[in-house]
């Protein structure tokens, strides 16, 4: 089977298990991570490709890369550096990998986190001024497609 | 000058006077207030302000929530002297009698012992109020000399009253004329100072009230 | 600062001061229940935050010009003019300590509106080179960039292509009669971007005729937030030209509270003439088509939920009802925090204080007020509908390690949107250029 479009995208994800969408997950956020250098952001990569579970260990991993979120925030009035702001994204997807049990209700990390990481690619093209041939987007439908053909 | 003599210019010349400051007072803030203008508000209302701002008017009297909690002295205080003034001058028959002199109509008065406890009752709850303003860091902090000249010649009318009808400080004439002269204080100081709220404070409300009624909301 | 600068500040005052201005300082008695209203006070307890004491500088100008007693003192030199050092030290008050919430205005009992007055304050302030550096900065690059941010027209372009590529759906520009223009805050722009994909998403189920206009994306007013007249009639400009150009019958504010503000209560003002098309907020427009039944969702979140009241939107801005009715769309789960609407507390970072530095450790400080209140009623989920809360709540939440979620209430519905069929099938790759 292979993924054309969003709907089959999102579909395929929701399918899937917890534990599986959280690896999911951290391989969108990794697609991203090189614009983003925080360790912190690396750490919730790692806890999500190594599909920790137990909210106990990911609390703190969790906590830790919200940090990187909130420090990473644009603030009103600022001048935005879109570099910055992909780095931002990249800790948001990578933030998605690790949402506690408890505070998941329902959410889908493997979507969420695509959705920041596509955002992150977009901030990346804004700030290189590359514009955005290249979509995020058909990478996660691979990356989807290959761990669902493995 | 014999003491019936000075009580006569007390209650003659010296409040005819006091009456000309006080009304040319009043005048003159109200036109310094309503000659400024108001640019008209050019943006869509949701709804005309005119009856939202008349609720507010009367709706204001009412604490916000939580407030109360916060600082029940200043509104129960607040109430308490508020009331307990205008009682005492519009219910107490020598002042009935004099109105009555003065306009020709006279209304029914409460009891003497009715209007006593009611003037005590006020009287402290000014001192309450006074304290507070010393005592609360924020009124401690806003208050100038304006205050407490405001609250001396409003304390002064309800404590040389309460005195007058006890004879116990000075014989009756005397008092009657400290009295008096009270009054007369009260209304020459009052365009001047933040006693001013007596009728600005109506306006303040409207316009509150229209200008968050004409967006929808019910301030 | 030179005389010649103070001199403009003092004239700013005396043109700022109107009837109500008067009869506000008039009613004043000093009796502080505005500081029990203020999160300033109440989480500092420190009475220089004192609502109607951040006036002093205006109320001494009024006092000194305006009524007899004060043109007296003032002439016989009893009484001092204000000066340079008065405003320097007031500065801190007006920009830090206050962010124009209202809250102070709603329980005077004297009747004081005091935000109007501050909002007026600060024209004096401005006008004598007295406001925060931060401020003056994003009003600098409104006014030469289009953004107090720095968005550019191309970054909004790659916003609308990233959007378009996620949802499938072509996000229509400069389309003259369209019923709505769209304006966004450059918060959403760089912030939070879904925001453009939900309104697609959802006007296209809805039917919505819309348009984005090129030469007018700004929704924010950094001329408001720093009390400059002259600079907020110039962005609202924008926008009105915008809209007179493509002849749309409605401008759609977004999700930003000072934005509204702007457009809808302040606009028609500061450019002197009503508008020739209606603003309406996103919320309204949300409302008013779920009542037509043209805003379907299914489904709902299980966290429990519960609302912050964007300051200008709710008590300053007349949208009280909308975000309940909309948000109990789709949360099962929904409770009220302590103080709700009208009377709920800021966030701390509206009116331009999260664009100051200067006062991070003040508004990190009086968020304790919004986590009393999250505390109280054990919100799992906090939604809100301006871009600048959900950030400086995030700051607040992750200062006090509090594990709370903050989402946006147009995002949400969208999420939970009833789709039809054919949007679906479109795929990324048949979507053209932005």
């Amino acid at each position: 089977m292979s993924i054309h479009n969003d709907s089959e995208f999102k579909s395929a994800l929701d399918q899937l298990p917890v534990a599986e969408q959280r690896k999911l997950a951290a391989r969108f956020a990794q697609s991203v991570s090189p614009l983003c250098k925080d360790s912190r952001v690396a750490a919730a990569i790692e806890a999500g490709l190594q599909s920790v579970t137990g909210d106990d260990k990911l609390t703190p991993i969790y906590n830790a890369v919200r940090g990187v979120c909130v420090e990473s925030y644009t603030e009103c009035g600022h001048m935005a550096d879109w570099a910055n702001q992909a780095g931002h994204f990249v800790a948001e997807a990578a933030a998605a990998c690790v949402m506690p049990e408890v505070a998941l209700h329902g959410a889908n990390p493997a979507w969420d986190a695509a959705m920041r990481a596509r955002m992150a690619r977009t901030c990346a093209s804004i700030a290189d001024g590359s514009g955005t041939e290249t979509s995020e987007a058909k990478n996660q439908y691979h990356l989807l497609d290959e761990y669902l053909n493995a | 000058m014999t003491v019936n003599e000075i009580l006569t210019w007390v209650r003659g010349p010296a409040m005819q006077f006091a009456l000309v400051i006080f009304f040319l007072g009043v005048v003159v803030r109200i036109l310094e207030m309503w000659l400024l203008g108001r640019t008209p508000d050019l943006s869509l209302a949701r709804r005309s302000g005119f009856i939202p701002g008349l609720r507010t008017v009367f709706h204001r009297s009412i604490p916000a929530p939580g407030l109360l909690q916060r600082q029940p002295l200043v509104y129960l205080g607040g109430y308490t002297f508020h009331l307990g003034f205008f009682i005492s001058l519009i219910f107490f028959a020598p002042h009935i009698q004099l109105f009555y002199g003065v306009w020709g109509i006279r209304w029914p008065g409460l009891p003497a012992y009715l209007i006593d406890f009611v003037a005590v009752v006020s009287i402290a709850a000014l001192v309450a109020l006074l304290v507070h303003r010393f005592v609360n860091p924020v009124r401690r902090y806003l208050s100038n000399g304006g205050d407490y000249l405001a609250w001396l010649v409003t304390f002064l009318p309800l404590f040389t009253g309460y005195l007058v009808a006890h004879e116990s400080v000075l014989p009756y004439a005397q008092m009657l004329t400290l009295h008096i002269l009270s009054v007369e204080l009260l209304l020459i100081v009052l365009p001047f100072t933040k006693l001013t709220h007596s009728f600005t404070l109506f306006l303040s409300r409207w316009y509150n009230g229209a200008m968050a009624g004409r967006k929808g909301v019910a301030s | 600062m030179s005389a010649k600068a103070l001199e403009h500040g003092i004239n700013a005052f005396v043109e700022q001061i109107d009837r109500p201005v008067a009869s506000f300082f008039n009613s004043c008695v000093h009796c502080g229940m505005c500081a029990d209203a203020c999160l300033f006070y109440t989480e500092t307890g420190d009475p220089k935050y004192t609502p109607i004491h951040k006036l002093e500088p205006m109320r001494k100008v009024w006092k000194q010009k305006f009524t007899f007693w004060g043109k007296l003192m003032y002439k016989l030199g009893l009484s001092k003019p204000v000066t340079e050092a008065e405003l320097e030290e007031w500065e801190p008050l007006v920009y830090d300590s206050c962010t124009l919430c209202g809250r102070c205005s709603l329980v005077c009992p004297v009747g004081n509106d005091i935000t109007y007055m501050i909002r007026k304050a600060r024209e004096g302030m401005v006008a004598a080179g007295h406001a925060p550096d931060g401020l003056k900065g994003a009003t600098i690059r409104a006014v030469e960039i289009g953004s107090p941010m720095g968005v550019t027209w191309k970054t909004v372009q790659a916003q609308i292509k990233h959007t378009q590529e996620n949802t499938g759906l072509q996000i229509p520009v400069d389309q003259k009669g369209a019923d709505y223009m769209v304006i966004m805050s450059s918060m959403e722009i760089v912030n939070f971007p879904e925001y453009l994909g939900s309104l697609a998403r959802i006007f296209k189920e809805a039917g919505i005729s819309w348009t984005i206009c090129s030469d007018a994306t700004e929704a924010t007013n950094s001329g408001i937030q720093i009390g400059s007249s002259d600079i907020a009639a110039q962005l609202v400009q924008r926008i009105v030209d915008g809209a007179e150009k493509l002849g749309v019958k409605y401008v759609i504010s977004p999700e930003c509270g000072h934005a509204y503000t702007a457009i809808r209560w302040e606009g028609p003002n500061l450019i002197g003439r009503p508008y020739p098309f209606e603003v309406i907020h996103i919320l309204e427009l949300l409302d008013q088509l779920r009542e037509q039944g043209r805003l379907r969702t299914e489904g709902t979140e299980t966290a429990r939920m519960s609302f912050h009241d964007p300051c200008q939107l709710v008590r300053r801005g007349g949208l009280v009802e909308q975000p309940r009715r909309l948000l109990k769309m789709v949360a099962s789960n929904y409770v009220d925090m302590p103080d709700p609407g009208i009377w709920n507390w800021c966030c701390g970072g509206g009116g331009g204080v999260s664009a100051n530095d200067r006062a991070d450790a003040l508004q990190l400080r009086v968020f304790s007020r919004k986590k009393s209140q999250l505390d109280t009623a054990r919100v799992e989920t906090l939604v809100t509908c301006c871009a600048n809360c959900r950030i400086v709540l995030e700051d607040g939440l992750e200062h006090y390690q509090m594990a709370i979620p903050v989402v946006g209430l147009t995002e949400t519905l969208a999420k939970h949107l009833v789709t039809t069929p054919q949007e679906t099938a479109k795929t990324e790759t048949e979507q053209g250029e932005g």
